[in-house]
């Protein structure tokens, strides 16, 4: 640990401890999730970095989307995107949730998943290697620096416009709002 | 000076605590041909954790997080760690009382949140205990009759003029029986029933997030500390090593080592159990049950009966 590291903690140790500490929730879609068990397993060990699986969205910082996602499975997404404490950061993994990838004209898939959830971070690939996921993390660490990874701040201030973009793709969703007039 | 022994004696047992968790996931880590996290990864978690935002689930759900922390903190001031013990009065009848509040508090925090998963995980705890809490019985019954004492600090004292109860032959079968169960008591791998993370998703603690997940690791450091503490106490002779410490042993100086050896034993214990948690698989509650009611009931029945025998 370097000298530099060290002020960073004595002035900030809650934002510090964030960047190293990640309790990741992986959301299994598509392929991507064939590249974690290498990413957290002995080949690439993730736990060097303070990156550790866990079974709950309420013990986790970290939210992993592997890959396309259906409009099923983002149903699931936003309720578990929701019960996760603030803090909390969003990274999504190859081309298909950035603009719908090769499944762009499906009829039955998201083709942005930041306009139902905030994403703080996309890493491009089809599939990213394990590795990518490594630069991606190291990137979320800057962001996290310079108070750029403010997508739980964004879902607090527009969450009138994500669940208006919610609501019509379902029509009447079955829980209340997360946000009310009051607690925003 | 017992309020400094109590603070220091809590504190210690706390930084150790979080220490052995460490030290656990990196020697998995190394285990594992992996790198490993740094050994001070569970302090930044427990900052991490604080920082964020947990949900209540209503105020049983506080008060048990609360009432299992503080019965863990009450077990510690019962221990002796080295040759400081804060309060004494009572002795191992105390320490047995006392070492369900931790459970019982997890069990309500948890039952308020009423999660499936985490019902799944208490009664299982619960079960586990009740595994593992008849054999302990025995065991400390064993070693009560044996030196004709309830009091700790007496025990862990004739230990440094007789030498280790775990070399001594009357109690080497209770010593191996409570050897046994020790993982059952730590919670760790062939035990690892109630807190399953990919069976039952992290069982008792599967709502628990923010400053509740940080209370709930702090209790399992210092579960962890109060099992492996109670097993070097009883039968490794406390600060005892040979009777090296025998010159100095009224000094500060003596007092000191007397802590340090004491660390070292419960270090090497610990290391010990890490190596059982990664080269076992999980058992079943039911596999379990049979295994604790099987074969350390069997050892420290036997080694009871010797022990009243011999006297």
């Amino acid at each position: 640990m370097d000298r530099n590291k060290i002020c960073k903690w004595l002035k900030n140790p809650g934002k510090m401890a964030h960047k190293y500490s990640f309790h990741v929730v992986y959301f299994c879609t598509g392929c991507g999730i064939i590249e974690i068990p290498p990413f957290i397993t002995a080949r690439w060990d993730a736990e060097r970095f303070g990156i550790i699986p866990v079974a709950t969205p309420r013990q986790a910082s970290l939210f992993l989307i592997t890959g396309y996602v259906s409009t099923k499975t983002l149903k699931a997404i936003i309720r578990t995107y929701e019960q996760m404490p603030e803090p909390k950061y969003t990274v999504a993994l190859g081309s298909c949730p950035i603009n719908g990838g090769m499944y762009y004209d499906s009829y039955n898939t998201i083709t942005s998943l930041d306009k139902y959830i905030p994403v703080d971070g996309y890493i491009a690939g089809c599939m990213p290697r394990p590795e990518a996921i490594f630069i991606g993390v190291t990137h979320l660490w800057k962001l996290i620096d310079m108070d750029k990874a403010d997508g739980y701040q964004r879902y607090r201030e527009d969450y009138v416009h994500y669940r208006a973009n919610q609501e019509q793709l379902y029509g009447k969703m079955d829980w209340p709002p997360l946000f009310s007039e009051e607690n925003i | 000076m017992q309020i400094s022994e109590i603070i220091l004696s809590s504190l210690l047992a706390l930084i150790i605590g979080i220490f052995f968790l460490g030290l656990a996931r990196k020697i998995m880590a190394r285990i594992h041909w992996r790198y490993g996290p740094p050994i001070t990864q569970p302090v930044i978690d427990i900052i991490r954790m604080f920082s964020q935002k947990g949900i209540s689930h209503g105020s049983i759900f506080n008060f048990g997080l609360i009432f299992s922390l503080t019965g863990s903190f009450v077990v510690i001031l019962f221990l002796p760690f080295g040759k400081m013990c804060p309060l004494s009065s009572g002795g191992l009848l105390v320490i047995l009382y006392l070492m369900l509040l931790a459970p019982l508090g997890i069990a309500l925090s948890s039952g308020e949140a009423a999660n499936p998963n985490s019902s799944i995980g208490v009664s299982r705890k619960f079960l586990l205990a009740l595994g593992y809490e008849v054999p302990l019985l025995l065991i400390l019954l064993a070693v009560m009759t044996h030196y004709h004492t309830i009091s700790l600090i007496e025990i862990v004292r004739i230990q440094a003029n007789t030498g280790w109860s775990f070399g001594s032959l009357p109690l080497v079968l209770s010593g191996i029986a409570y050897f046994l169960i020790l993982p059952a008591i730590l919670g760790i791998r062939p035990f690892e029933i109630s807190g399953a993370a990919q069976e039952i998703s992290s069982g008792p603690k599967v709502e628990f997030g923010g400053k509740f997940l940080a209370f709930s690791t702090i209790q399992h450091a210092l579960h962890e500390f109060i099992g492996i503490s109670l097993f070097v106490n009883l039968f490794l002779g406390g600060w005892d090593l040979f009777g090296i410490l025998e010159p100095i042993s009224n000094t500060v100086w003596g007092i000191i080592l007397g802590i340090i050896i004491f660390l070292i034993k419960m270090v090497i214990i610990f290391v010990i159990e890490i190596f059982i948690n990664a080269v076992f698989p999980r058992f079943r509650i039911e596999q379990a049950m049979k295994y604790l009611w099987k074969w350390p009931t069997l050892l420290s029945f036997i080694g009871l009966l010797i022990v009243v025998l011999f006297n």
